[in-house]
């Protein structure tokens, strides 16, 4: 697998305080008995730009205070444990407006000015809003190395080739196929971007919706990748906690069985249990939405990679 | 700098050039024009010219042969000048090179060692009947009976009802001299059936032609050839669309249409109405005689399955639904007033036998003609139609799969696609730095649409050039007006409408380049799985024979560019044309080609790709230019990195 740093300290031409480095394994997750795991998988907590309307009120309440300020957010995040952040831009603004560049920039400058770690900026996941405001914010942030997205492959051109201008990394997302993984990372190799400067995104359901195939899907990638495949072996990034907390039993609170519990408990352990399928599968970066979540899928990599078991 | 005499086709005054001029540029200083169709990018290999006296310095010899290269053949844009040179330019290849289906017929060579009285099932004979008197007082029926039996030998006769109404008054008409049509198909037990086809009065000329005709029942298109039982010859080819595709593009279609009330006598009803179309062009077309649909008494028919249920009006229902099990894949001869086919109403119709649901007998058919059942090389055969089927194997084995690739290489569920006639443009070069089209039209005239070829052809440019990127997005950031948002999107102009016979652009749309994708992922896909089934490697493919919808001509180089042909020496394809309406040709022909296609059918072995979890991977896989993993296609790779693409935001 390659290795790929997010994140460009002073020296570097960036303003991070540390960076954070993925990939470089040499055997199927935590199996260090058959190869290395030079770097855990890592956590990243998803922030918006504004308070968001369609989040869980469990999310909204967990962040009250923060919710409507990114750089607070931000740093409340890190506070909270988080190995790097992701800015996922709106599309529209407080006003119900679109999003402008500008207000991107600025969003993208405060959080960077808020914490040290790494940074990852969605756009709003419509093609002409991300490429006008992810240009913008690559622009505006030239050298920092933030991992901008989503690249799909209907829309990667423009993303990609600001990313090559301004030294920046993206993320490529497809629809849970190996093929169409690696068919994206092709395309955008193509356009001339180095391979370790592409995450990959090979998407997922939540537990219960699906999961078994984005698993399986991340199994055989990594499995290609180990067999000397060049066009898999880049690090992946999924969104359990965006996939999670769509799911029915973290959504609703009410009319749901009883033997459904607590609805905070059962929705940070569907959070929970969905990331660490995806770890397990190679996942290298999950991308959590609440707090504690992020505090379990961590101490569960910590024991995982502590595991003597594991250990030639 | 030193200059150069450089003479062109022997004539006396030589222009002269500095040394380092290409060929090319003495010839416009000759006032000669050599076509350069990619722009002079060494692509195209279409600026061949042979230096017959002098040497040149060669940047490329893309394309030509070694022997050739012997010879002094060169590419004109990639040959610079460095002496004194004679130039032979050899004359344009003629532009109606393909003779087109519908048109001007392909050249069919008739039947090697083909003679009737040994071949052929229809039979003519010419009987003087023994008059009956108040002596004899035997009926008329009985009487051709007996004169059958006593001066033929032949036992038992079928004689339908409409035939005996005919029989009194051709004697009398005729003045006890008839002329009888009979057929005789040896069945599979060796006991020959004989029916009486038709009974007319007088003894004919004795070299007047017996009318049959040959037809392949496509998906998306129908082909009739008319020929002369006689001779083998054959007097007429004709195609067209098949009427059905208004009911639903592709078998399933098809299938769930005829699932709904009225639905399969309406199916039945539309193709057989385009039969009866092509009879009646056919006959039109036939230059030395006269023909009516009525003298038509034997026709042979291969389709696919699905095709072969409507056509003889059979309910398809269950070949859609697991485990695909059809209601025959042989069936019975019929007469061609059963089915409403307007020939003679007495016509033997046959229908060849198939294989299974999605191999049919346009399949076993082109096996035949194609000569696969036939060969020591290990072959591989594909009929690039609305179904890709491919059979693998030599004369010791044949596997055969079928994979629904869309009628995308026929012309349809393309915008400004048509079938490859007269107008089609079926060629076509791009300049790959003006990203200007160059094309080449059937018939030389305006383009009125692309054919399969052309569309080949010209997804292989647009990738060759960087128009569109391996998951066929049109790059738009290329300055270039032909890229442009249409009403479907993204698409590439390749006519403007000035140039064209309608007066609208031709283009291609990001939607047809996705139809495109996946027809030569499914077909491309099929050949996979085929070959993994039975452990064969794909390099050791000896020939690749292709069949389909492609008129006369095929670029094999640009097949293989955009991945629907493995990526194997180019002197291993063979394109046939049509050859399931080949094979019915043969059939139509010989009772032994006949008796040959119903081995084949038995032999084969059929792979259901429904039930194999690889095709999906493996189309998946294909969905791409050429294709996800590029090692299986080492020459493209080698020719995109010759080809410079510039990075474009």
């Amino acid at each position: 697998m390659r290795t790929i740093t997010l994140g460009a300290l002073p020296a570097e031409g960036g303003t991070r305080k540390r960076v954070v480095t993925v990939g470089g394994e040499t055997a199927m997750p935590f199996m260090r008995f058959e190869g290395e795991i030079p770097n855990p998988p890592v956590v990243a907590i998803e922030i918006k730009d504004r308070k968001p309307e369609d989040w869980s009120p469990l999310l909204i309440e967990t962040w009250e205070d923060v919710i409507d300020d990114p750089a607070k957010w931000a740093a409340a995040a890190e506070a909270a444990g988080a190995d790097l952040i992701v800015l996922a831009l709106s599309l529209p603004n407080r006003n119900g407006e679109p999003t402008t560049p500008d207000e991107a920039v600025a969003s993208v400058k405060a959080v960077l000015s808020a914490t040290g770690l790494p940074l990852i900026v969605f756009g709003p996941g419509q093609a002409e809003a991300d490429n006008t405001l992810l240009v913008a914010v690559s622009e505006a942030t030239k050298g920092e190395r933030l991992a901008l997205g989503i690249c799909e492959d209907k829309n990667y051109r423009t993303i990609v080739a600001t990313a090559m201008a301004n030294g920046h990394l993206v993320t490529a997302r497809t629809p849970m196929d190996v093929n169409l993984a690696k068919q994206l990372n092709i395309l955008i190799s193509d356009m001339g971007l180095p391979l370790d400067r592409i995450l990959m995104d090979p998407t997922t359901g939540a537990l219960g919706y699906g999961i078994e195939y984005g698993f399986s899907v991340m199994e055989r990638l990594r499995l290609a990748a180990l067999q000397g495949d060049k066009m898999t072996q880049l690090p992946m990034i999924v969104t359990p906690g965006f996939e999670a907390w769509k799911a029915k039993e973290s959504k609703v609170g009410e009319g749901v069985p009883k033997a459904w519990g607590d609805w905070l408990n059962r929705a940070i352990n569907w959070e929970t249990l969905t990331a660490m399928t995806l770890v397990e599968s190679g996942a290298d970066i999950v991308v959590l939405r609440h707090p504690e979540s992020l505090k379990r899928v961590k101490s569960a990599i910590d024991e995982l990679m502590a595991a003597k078991a594991f250990v030639s | 700098m030193a200059n150069y005499k450089v003479t062109f086709n022997h004539k006396a005054e030589p222009v002269v050039v500095k040394s380092g001029t290409l060929i090319t540029e003495a010839a416009r200083l000759a006032g000669i024009e050599i076509n350069q169709p990619c722009g002079g990018q060494g692509r195209c290999g279409r600026c061949v010219v042979q230096v017959t006296e002098g040497k040149v310095r060669q940047r490329s010899t893309l394309r030509l042969s070694s022997e050739d290269i012997g010879l002094g053949y060169c590419l004109a844009c990639q040959s610079v000048i460095e002496g004194d040179l004679s130039v032979l330019v050899p004359e344009q290849e003629k532009v109606e090179r393909r003779l087109v289906t519908d048109r001007t017929a392909v050249e069919v060579e008739p039947l090697p060692g083909y003679s009737p009285e040994y071949h052929q099932s229809l039979r003519r004979y010419f009987l003087d009947i023994a008059q009956p008197n108040y002596e004899d007082q035997t009926d008329d029926l009985s009487r051709l009976q007996k004169h059958l039996r006593v001066a033929l030998g032949f036992e038992q006769v079928e004689i339908p009802v409409t035939l005996i109404k005919k029989i009194s008054s051709a004697f009398r008409e005729g003045n006890w001299q008839v002329t009888v049509y009979l057929d005789i198909s040896s069945g599979e037990d060796g006991i020959s059936l004989i029916r009486l086809v038709d009974i007319v009065p007088h003894h004919c000329e004795n070299d007047n032609p017996i009318w049959g005709a040959a037809i392949d029942i496509g998906t998306t298109t129908v082909t009739l050839w008319l020929v002369d039982l006689w001779t083998g010859f054959v007097h007429a080819q004709v195609s067209e669309y098949n009427a059905q595709i208004r009911r639903g593009e592709d078998v399933i279609s098809r299938i769930i249409y005829a699932d709904k009330e009225g639905g399969l006598q309406e199916l039945q009803q539309l193709i057989v109405g385009t039969i009866n179309q092509l009879v009646e062009l056919a006959c039109k077309r036939v230059k030395d005689y006269t023909v009516t649909p009525e003298q038509i008494l034997k026709v042979t028919v291969a389709a696919n399955t699905t095709m072969m249920h409507l056509f003889l009006g059979v309910p398809p229902s269950y070949i859609r639904l697991a485990p695909f099990i059809p209601t025959f894949n042989q069936a019975p001869l019929v007469r061609a007033q059963e089915i409403g086919l307007h020939v003679n109403p007495n016509a033997i119709v046959d229908c060849l036998p198939g294989v299974a649901s999605y191999v049919g007998a346009d399949i076993t058919a082109g096996v035949l003609s194609a000569g696969v059942d036939d060969t020591d090389k290990l072959t591989l055969f594909l009929d690039v139609g609305t179904n890709g089927e491919m059979v693998l194997g030599s004369k010791e084995w044949l596997v055969t799969c079928a994979c629904s690739a869309g009628p995308a290489f026929e012309g349809a569920g393309v915008r400004d696609g048509m079938r490859a006639t007269t107008g089609a443009i079926e060629e076509v070069w791009i300049h790959s730095e003006t990203y200007e089209p160059t094309y080449r039209v059937i018939g030389g005239g305006k383009p009125h649409g692309i054919c399969g070829s052309g569309l080949i052809s010209l997804l292989a440019e647009l990738f060759m050039t960087g128009v569109i990127d391996k998951a066929g997005n049109l790059n738009t950031s290329l300055s270039t007006p032909r890229i442009r948002e249409g009403e479907h999107g993204m698409e590439y102009v390749v006519a403007w409408g000035k140039e064209t016979v309608h007066g609208r652009d031709i283009a291609i749309t990001r939607v047809d380049i996705d139809n495109l994708l996946r027809a030569k992922a499914a077909i491309y896909a099929g050949f996979i799985v085929l070959a993994q089934s039975v452990g064969v490697p794909l390099e050791e493919t000896e020939q690749v024979l292709i069949g389909g919808s492609f008129g006369k001509y095929l670029n094999i180089e640009k097949s293989i560019q955009i991945g629907l042909l493995p990526d194997l020496p180019w002197e291993k394809f063979n394109f046939l044309g049509n050859t399931a309406v080949k094979g019915a040709y043969f059939a139509l022909l010989s009772q032994e080609n006949r008796e040959r296609i119903r081995e084949i059918a038995s032999k084969m072995t059929y792979i259901e790709l429904s039930a194999d979890n690889t095709f999906y991977e493996a189309f998946m896989s294909a969905m791409f230019l050429p294709h996800t993993d590029i090692n299986r296609f080492p020459s493209v790779m080698e020719a995109i990195q010759s080809v410079k693409v510039p990075i474009q935001s």
